[in-house]
């Protein structure tokens, strides 16, 4: 009798066995597959958020009593923005009513540039940008710029430059572009610094480019090989000391200084750049030069960065002027610029 | 049994049917709050998403080829990003200048893909109903064509003649050809976009 009762329950047992082992493959299944879509959905938004420029609403409030009756000048926190003479005569911007509308919505956009710029650099300028919205500047609807203004004085001893004011002009054909906002504000943000010309266009082509999609410039496709030298032997890069003409060089030192500060990024990885600035700030030095940088000191920063010495590759490409340094060295240097300067003055 | 439905009074019938038809409707269509003004919710020009129709932002050029003559059919786009998937089936549009356009939406393979579109467009408020549920974290209006243009394109494309300096150092009147000084077609003026799902 008992051994009758017994068989059921083992056919039983044994009919379950087989089930929960499918229920299981079948629930862990669904937990991978699940998995499998989530990493999807946000490889997904990844590639959605890196296709273009996105930008949340501001932080800085864009108060309405901070524009003027005639509404030829508005400010918020970071910004101040006026009109140039020529464009009050535009039949677009010669009422108040559509200064106005354009102030409160520049504002709103160049704050919340100004935000996703901080996100991206980790610093910020200490300086209001003064914004000024041209039909024309110099002549052309074509060009942008930034001016870094600063001061030169003797502080407790010691000479230092100080940042007086940051100003941009945008003729308004240029401030319809995204890329090219994004690419005045990187100078804004890190012209502090008082880098290389080079350098400084080339950081702002690739955050236009790579960040904001909205490039001008286009990549060479080999570093060596599209090279131009000037007749000392020079790459035509390290002597760039500015520009306000749009020549074929210009051009070419655009996309050369975009494809140099390209290949350190994809090298050494996205906060490449964010860590030499860092680094720059810890030290100080940048604002006891007499001018802008010396590339020999900026390479030295990267070295840094990067665990390794860049001057060969620097060397490779012709840029003569740069030398091996250590911080010893570059200490030394601002102190004979130091006091040299400071004989100068007395 | 046989029932007997006496109808003395027609008009209540009527009435009543009204008011079930009307409630039906009042309460299928208890739209969401504008999904475009979330937290996490990001624009390509942020005057679109901040709640605020006295700033104008403007629909963006996509990158382009460095070639005018190339750029000269690109449209420009105005897209918004939402943080996490919704349910849309309202979007409103406020915009002075849109003419011509297409919404598309981000779809799960990531793609575009075209959700509506209008050929015509005198509204200044553009309501648009949705036949179908859309589902996506992403919204984008391609510009066609904008009530602007017009005067762009003359602004920007001039018919100049062409002189030619001959060997004796005098000039000789050449063809006419037009010369492409910019953009042809204007960006969308675009004070905000709305998005909106049911409530639940």
């Amino acid at each position: 009798m008992k051994y009758k009762n017994r068989r059921p329950l083992t056919t039983t047992f044994w009919c379950l066995i087989p089930m929960l082992l499918v229920a299981a493959l079948v629930f862990n299944g669904c937990t991978a597959l699940e998995e499998a879509r989530q990493r999807r959905e946000k490889r997904l938004l990844e590639e959605r958020n890196a296709s273009s420029l996105m930008l949340k609403t501001p932080k800085a409030k864009i108060d309405p009593d901070n524009i003027t009756e005639d509404a030829l000048f508005g400010e918020s926190d970071h910004y101040t923005i006026k009109f140039a003479e020529d464009l009050q005569q535009l039949p677009a911007f010669d009422e108040v009513d559509e200064r106005e509308v354009f102030i409160l919505s520049a504002l709103g956009y160049m704050e919340s540039l100004y935000d996703a710029m901080y996100e991206l650099f980790g610093f910020h300028p200490e300086h209001q940008i003064h914004v000024t919205f041209h039909d024309r500047y110099r002549g052309s609807r074509l060009g942008a710029f930034t001016t870094t203004q600063y001061k030169r004085g003797v502080q407790d001893g010691r000479y230092t430059k100080s940042i007086t004011g940051i100003k941009m002009d945008f003729p308004m054909q240029m401030y319809e572009k995204q890329g090219v906002r994004a690419h005045e504000l990187t100078h804004a943000f890190t012209n502090i610094y008082y880098i290389p010309v080079w350098f400084s266009e080339g950081i702002a082509v690739l955050i236009q480019s790579e960040y904001v999609q909205g490039g001008l410039h286009r990549k060479f496709d080999s570093l060596k090989a599209d090279v131009q030298i000037d007749i000392n032997g020079e790459n035509e890069l390290e002597n760039w000391v500015g520009h306000t003409e749009n020549s074929p060089l210009t051009q070419w030192r655009y996309r050369y200084a975009y494809t140099l500060v390209a290949e350190l990024w994809e090298r050494y990885g996205n906060d490449f750049y964010i860590k030499v600035f860092e680094l720059m700030e810890a030290d100080g030095l940048h604002q006891q030069l007499e001018s802008l940088m010396p590339t020999s000191i900026l390479v030295y920063y990267f070295s840094k960065v990067a665990g390794e010495d860049l001057v060969p590759f620097f060397r490779k490409l012709h840029f003569i002027k740069v030398r091996r340094l250590t911080k010893e060295d570059i200490v030394k240097y601002v102190e004979t610029l130091n006091a040299q300067i400071q004989r100068r003055r007395q | 049994m046989r029932m007997k439905f006496n109808v003395r009074h027609p008009y209540t019938l009527l009435v009543l049917g009204l008011m079930c038809l009307c409630s039906g409707c009042v309460l299928g269509q208890q739209w969401s709050e504008n999904y475009a003004l979330q937290p996490g919710v990001t624009a390509s020009d942020p005057t679109f998403i901040d709640g605020k129709p006295e700033t104008v932002g403007q629909s963006q050029r996509k990158q382009s080829s460095g070639s005018a003559l190339t750029d000269l059919n690109i449209p420009s786009e105005a897209i918004i990003h939402l943080p996490e998937k919704r349910s849309i089936y309202r979007i409103v549009i406020h915009s002075t200048n849109l003419e011509e356009f297409e919404v598309q939406a981000f779809d799960s393979l990531g793609e575009w893909q075209k959700i509506y579109d209008r050929r015509t467009n005198k509204d200044r408020v553009i309501d648009i109903r949705l036949n179908k549920v859309v589902t996506t974290t992403g919204i984008k209006l391609l510009v066609r064509r904008t009530t602007d243009d017009a005067a762009r394109r003359r602004e920007n494309l001039k018919l100049k003649r062409e002189n030619v300096e001959t060997s004796d150092g005098k000039r000789r009147r050449g063809r006419y050809l037009y010369h492409l000084t910019g953009p042809t077609t204007a960006l969308a003026k675009i004070s905000e976009i709305e998005l909106y799902g049911y409530a639940n």
